[in-house]
């Protein structure tokens, strides 16, 4: 009884729809799957379709929308790449198509900026903290799912608010003490202090949660550890839910920018600092920079080429951060 | 601030009422994750506020000096600060208008659009989100560089004039802003996208049948309707605007043309790592922490009654 003050709402029933994030999650996303939905655009859609019209003004002017925003998007994005293909010669051609390609611009900026050991590097880092924020968060998500126990609203909480802490706040006192450690210039200094991150918790605990409680129970009448169970009931069940989150962790991690700018200034070179050098130093040279932007652009867009779905759905799930 | 939100915590999992003593297992699982925020947020939370009582260069050797509440004196008197939080005012009210106003228009106005092309033209609008903020600076720099830029020389055939607009203060603010929509539009668009598509169609349905006229059903129905996600995404502009902007200035601007460009973050990125002052960063860390939790708060007890509308 004494832990009634810790644990508050501990009889008030459960209201599945809200999960305890609930303001920093889409309406969308309260839905209790365990595989990532095909696309949360046509849930309703397909219900409320009414017979097709060859043609409307609406449909026109939606089409107009939506094209203008897309070419919005896609322009400079198509440019840099286009600018990347060109002939040195032919970097600031307007013609819309590069040709003839020539990947010297590119060959070019790999050698002279050393792109290769800063794609490697920044593959590790984002490689390293992904796969480390997840397994913290898949222990802790699993935590928080599986058992009540006295403090548990209040380690909630504190995962809650510290995302609410802008990073910028914490960073001298980190930075100090990554220098004391003397990890500045190395790889674990930018991966260490990203390890905790409460949004992976918390999006691995509303997963977990919406786990199906009987097969839990019966891995513990058959005699399971709560690891065991972990390991060999919960993870391969909701591996959907893991790669997906996992593939939003290596993005956010890719485009970090400040922390790794920080830390890396001296030492092993990443993308994201290296090309800011570059581009203080020698920002005029159009071809190499666009050459080695779309290089830093282009690991992200692979991915979202072969797993469109699931990228935006763990984005729309999540908000970022 | 955070009981709603904790209270549908209540009744997870089975309960266990037999066991007297509280499990062990939970906590060990969570070590791990607590230990981790507790080292690199919280310590350094708290650490920022003792050091914001303090006059420290960043330098180990040197001692701090305690200046008592000299540095949130400064927060408030220094003008550079000032400039920084009108600015992002500035970066918030675009955040809004890239996230929620835009997003929302583009989304109302293509419900007519076919399922399929409208996810074709969805995946395309949320590239520009994915990019490196690293190449996102570096291509727009060069779309808006004099004579070789594709924007500069397409304003230029229109007889526009863009000059050196980073380097021009009274239109350095707007490129950034012009990046920064580019950025969040597509995020803006799938979460709203997603958030209608959430809305049952019996509802519009019933007040069409009821005599109601697209408009009008729009208005009265599916807006409110959204209002949760779109709650969701005011909170976020307002939140992570600076942050967005971050990479943007310090890539092209920064914060310059005479602290036209700058924000608080970057003033405070700059206070630390430039001007080595950390006791007055630290103090401006503490101010902005304050302000944005109350904003943060005010949202959440809104987004308490706006949850009402819901089912």
């Amino acid at each position: 009884m004494t832990f009634a003050f810790a644990d508050p709402g501990v009889e008030t029933p459960r209201l599945p729809s809200k999960p305890a994030f609930g303001l920093l999650d889409t309406p969308a996303s309260s839905s209790p799957v365990v595989t990532p939905e095909p696309d949360p655009t046509d849930q309703h859609e397909r219900a409320s379709a009414r017979p097709k019209r060859r043609f409307s003004p609406g449909k026109l002017a939606g089409h107009v929308i939506l094209l203008a925003l897309a070419v919005f998007s896609i322009l400079p994005v198509y440019w840099m790449f286009a600018a990347a293909l060109r002939a040195p010669g032919d970097v600031l051609d307007q013609s819309i198509i590069p040709w003839p390609i020539s990947f010297e611009t590119f060959a070019d900026a790999w050698t002279r900026i050393g792109l290769g050991e800063m794609l490697l590097n920044t593959i590790l880092l984002s490689a390293g903290i992904a796969a480390g924020q997840m397994l913290v968060a898949l222990l802790a998500g699993y935590g928080f799912a599986m058992w009540r126990f006295p403090g548990r609203n209040v380690i909630l909480m504190l995962f809650i608010g510290s995302w609410l802490i802008p990073f910028q706040v914490t960073m001298i006192p980190n930075y100090v003490l990554i220098s004391d450690l003397g990890l500045l210039g190395t790889l674990w200094g930018v991966i260490l202090p990203n390890l905790g991150a409460a949004f992976a918790v918390l999006l691995m605990r509303q997963h977990m949660e919406s786990f199906p409680r009987e097969i839990i129970d019966a891995a513990k009448v058959d005699g399971r550890s709560s690891w065991n169970t972990l390991w060999t009931v919960v993870v391969p069940n909701v591996t959907p839910a893991i790669a997906a989150t996992t593939i939003m962790l290596f993005i956010s991690a890719w485009n970090e920018y400040l922390w790794p700018a920080l830390v890396l200034r001296t030492g092993a070179p990443v993308l994201q600092v290296g090309i800011r050098q570059f581009l203080s130093s020698e920002g005029n040279d159009w071809g190499a920079l666009m050459a080695a932007s779309a290089i830093a652009a282009l690991p992200i867009l692979l991915l979202y080429l072969f797993l469109q779905r699931y990228i935006v759905d763990a984005f729309v799930r999540s908000g970022l951060k | 601030m955070f009981t709603q939100v904790a209270a549908p915590e209540a009744a997870v999992g089975e309960p266990r009422k037999a066991h007297r003593r509280p499990p062990l297992a939970p906590y060990l699982y969570l070590l791990p994750a607590v230990a981790l925020i507790g080292l690199w947020i919280y310590r350094p939370m708290v650490e920022g506020f003792g050091l914001s009582f303090y006059d420290w260069n960043l330098l180990p050797t040197s001692p701090k000096e305690w200046v008592g509440l000299e540095n949130y004196a400064d927060v408030v008197t220094n003008p550079e600060m000032i400039a920084a939080m009108r600015n992002t005012l500035v970066y918030i009210a675009a955040g809004f208008v890239a996230a929620v106003i835009l997003p929302t228009i583009a989304v109302l106005l293509s419900r007519k659009v076919g399922t399929r092309s409208k996810s074709v033209y969805q995946g395309l609008i949320f590239v520009s989100f994915l990019i490196p903020p690293i190449a996102a600076g570096a291509v727009w720099r060069w779309m808006f560089a004099e004579d070789s830029g594709l924007l500069w020389t397409a304003a230029n055939n229109a007889g526009l004039d863009l000059g050196n607009i980073f380097r021009d203060p009274s239109t350095a603010i707007w490129a950034i802003i012009a990046i920064m929509v580019w950025q969040m539009l597509g995020f803006g668009v799938l979460v709203v996208a997603a958030g209608v598509a959430g809305i049952n169609p019996d509802y519009a349905d019933a007040a069409a049948t009821d005599g109601a006229g697209s408009w009008r059903t729009t208005m009265r129905i599916t807006v409110p309707l959204l209002s949760p996600t779109l709650l969701f995404l005011g909170l976020m502009a307002i939140l992570l605007s600076a942050q967005w902007s971050f990479p943007l200035i310090d890539l092209l601007t920064q914060g310059g043309p005479i602290n036209s460009t700058t924000n608080i973050y970057y003033l405070l990125y700059q206070l630390g790592f430039q001007s080595f002052d950390a006791g007055l960063a630290a103090a401006a860390g503490v101010v902005f922490f304050l302000l944005f939790g109350l904003v943060a708060v005010g949202f959440v007890l809104l987004s308490e009654k706006l949850n009402f509308h819901d089912n």
